[in-house]
């Protein structure tokens, strides 16, 4: 029977794609969730955000 | 941790491959196309191992409703079906040359194409409900669904006349592999046990910190 390289290829290849995309996405969404831990806002604990309260009110 | 589990799997990826390719010989009946197997076979065992560890969170996760167990769970399921799938899309590939077709629809090759199709939905289900809670809860009664299929998976070849052949290995009696061949086999599939590993590890934190962020 012939070897049918190009066939194994084929299947190790797109093993290499899938693995290696799923790996990527994986680093891609722990870059995000790091960017959104760094610029998490300091006003979300800062007292001034949750003090309506305290703001001149209108006549 | 998580880092040095990724490293362990690029080596031993390297080393499967080199067993598949370097030293397990050229089989007589198939020829080289045969080494297709050292990445079918061992994906789909993966799958189900993954499988399993999502059905025993999922239970754990509606046991006790902690959100650690659910983490678990959906990244088990994802990375199980991300290897199902390989193992489908190989295994096609596969048929070509040895069975003269990419798909038939014989017991054992419908009954993966139903718990991958299970899965997916799975994940749909994860991504189409937004309350946390209740996703999670639908999600754990579908993946325990699902995971009950493995079984008929498994005996397919066994309980149904198949184009596909019977399993070498997971069967009661030894092994009827040569010995290059089975090592071969059984390197590759450390190799993708520890890739799956990792994916899961780096899955579930990845959930994690999501769930923070949201919170």
């Amino acid at each position: 029977m012939p070897d049918h390289w190009g066939f194994v290829a084929a299947a190790y290849g797109l093993a290499l794609v899938v693995f290696g995309g799923y790996w990527r996405w994986l680093g891609q969404k722990e870059r995000e969730l790091a960017a959104l831990k760094r610029s998490d806002p300091p006003s979300r604990t800062s007292p001034l955000r949750s003090e309506p309260a305290s703001r001149p009110t209108r006549p | 941790m998580v880092r040095v589990l990724g490293w362990f799997a690029v080596v031993a990826v390297v080393a499967g491959l080199a067993m598949g390719f370097g030293v397990a010989p050229r089989e007589a009946t198939q020829g080289n196309v045969q080494r297709i197997m050292y990445l079918h076979v061992p994906a789909v065992w993966v799958a189900y191992l993954a499988f399993i560890v999502g059905f025993v969170a999922s239970i754990a996760y509606l046991a006790r409703r902690r959100n650690g167990a659910d983490h678990l769970a959906h990244a088990a399921c994802e990375v199980g079906t991300l290897f199902l799938g390989v193992n489908i899309a190989t295994g096609a590939i596969w048929g070509k040359p040895t069975w003269g077709t990419w798909w038939t629809w014989d017991a054992r090759l419908t009954s993966v194409a139903v718990v991958f199709v299970m899965f997916l939905a799975y994940l749909l289900l994860r991504q189409a409900v937004e309350d946390p809670e209740r996703s999670a809860r639908y999600a754990a009664v579908l993946g325990i669904v699902a995971a009950l299929n493995i079984p008929l998976v498994h005996f397919s070849v066994y309980w149904w006349r198949t184009l596909h052949q019977p399993p070498s290995l997971l069967k009661p009696g030894s092994s009827s592999m040569p010995g290059s061949i089975l090592t071969a086999l059984l390197v590759n599939f450390a190799a993708l046990a520890l890739l799956g590993a990792y994916f899961v590890a780096r899955r579930t934190r990845v959930l994690a910190d999501e769930a923070e962020a949201i919170a």
